[in-house]
């Protein structure tokens, strides 16, 4: 009697479980642009999708980045307006650490804001178990 | 000999059992579709009017402004209430104005997180604009 031939899928399944690993390691690190830690505040509320964004990244300790490029916050106006110029409807991500003033943040957005960005979001995580 | 044949034939390997294999990946998808939204970052969509505008508004409607102080009290349209009271009255207001824009003001040492949850609330209770408001110094 002759034996059907089987397909051997275990490479495959053993690529398909690969590559489902490394995607789960790269992707949040080619999605959030910036290596920055930050402890951002956490919300419920996510406008924002995945898109090309300008990020301003403001820690707890007074640092300020754009792209995680530091820069001082003199910079920050001719900065975002160079970068503007580019995309004048790109979306300004504002990634400030819970802790820090409100008023430091209203700032930024004020900066920011006065160099004609059209879309400007705060940036939040969601909380766990949402 | 014919039976050692047959034996034989029942112990031949039928081949990798993968279902555990295939479990095991399909469990690691769903994990990662589950909780790859805590690890991105996501965003609430703020304007910043600037400066506040003195004088009032040409168009008469509902307003909702917030104003948190130092000491954590929260006011709405000039009343203090609490967080609770204020997730309440939000729903009520909004659905009564027209353009549904919340309009949060601080003092001036009131932390970054307590704006955010306030505007996170107003979005959840179904604000379509939010501004934060910057005092003129």
């Amino acid at each position: 009697m002759k034996r059907m031939a089987n397909i051997d899928i275990l490479p495959m399944a053993c690529v398909g479980l690969i590559l489902v690993l490394v995607m789960m390691v790269i992707a949040p690190m080619v999605m959030t642009h910036t290596q920055t830690h930050v402890d951002v505040p956490m919300a419920h509320t996510a406008e924002t999708k995945t898109e090309e964004n300008l990020t301003i990244t403001y820690t707890n300790e007074g640092r300020l980045l754009v792209n995680d490029m530091e820069i001082l916050p003199s910079e920050l106006g001719q900065v975002i307006a160079a970068e503007l110029e580019k995309d004048p409807f790109q979306l300004v991500i504002v990634r400030a650490d819970k802790d820090v003033l409100h008023n430091d943040v209203l700032e930024i957005l004020a900066s920011v804001k006065q160099v004609g960005a059209k879309r400007i979001a705060c940036a939040t995580k969601k909380p766990k178990g949402d | 000999m014919r039976r050692h044949r047959r034996l034989k034939f029942e112990h031949e390997p039928q081949g990798l059992i993968l279902n555990s294999l295939v479990d095991i990946a399909l469990s690691l998808v769903i994990g990662f579709i589950v909780t790859i939204p805590l690890f991105f970052e996501s965003g609430i969509f703020v304007n910043t009017p600037g400066v506040a505008k003195a004088g009032a508004s040409d168009v008469s409607d509902i307003k909702v402004n917030i104003h948190l102080l130092d000491d954590g009290s929260i006011l709405l349209n000039e009343e203090i209430v609490s967080y609770e009271r204020l997730a309440e009255l939000l729903p009520e207001l909004l659905a009564r104005s027209v353009a549904r824009k919340v309009i949060v003001s601080t003092d001036a040492n009131v932390r970054y997180e307590q704006v955010v949850t306030v505007l996170d609330l107003a979005k959840q209770k179904g604000a379509g604009q939010l501004a934060l408001l910057r005092s003129k110094r």
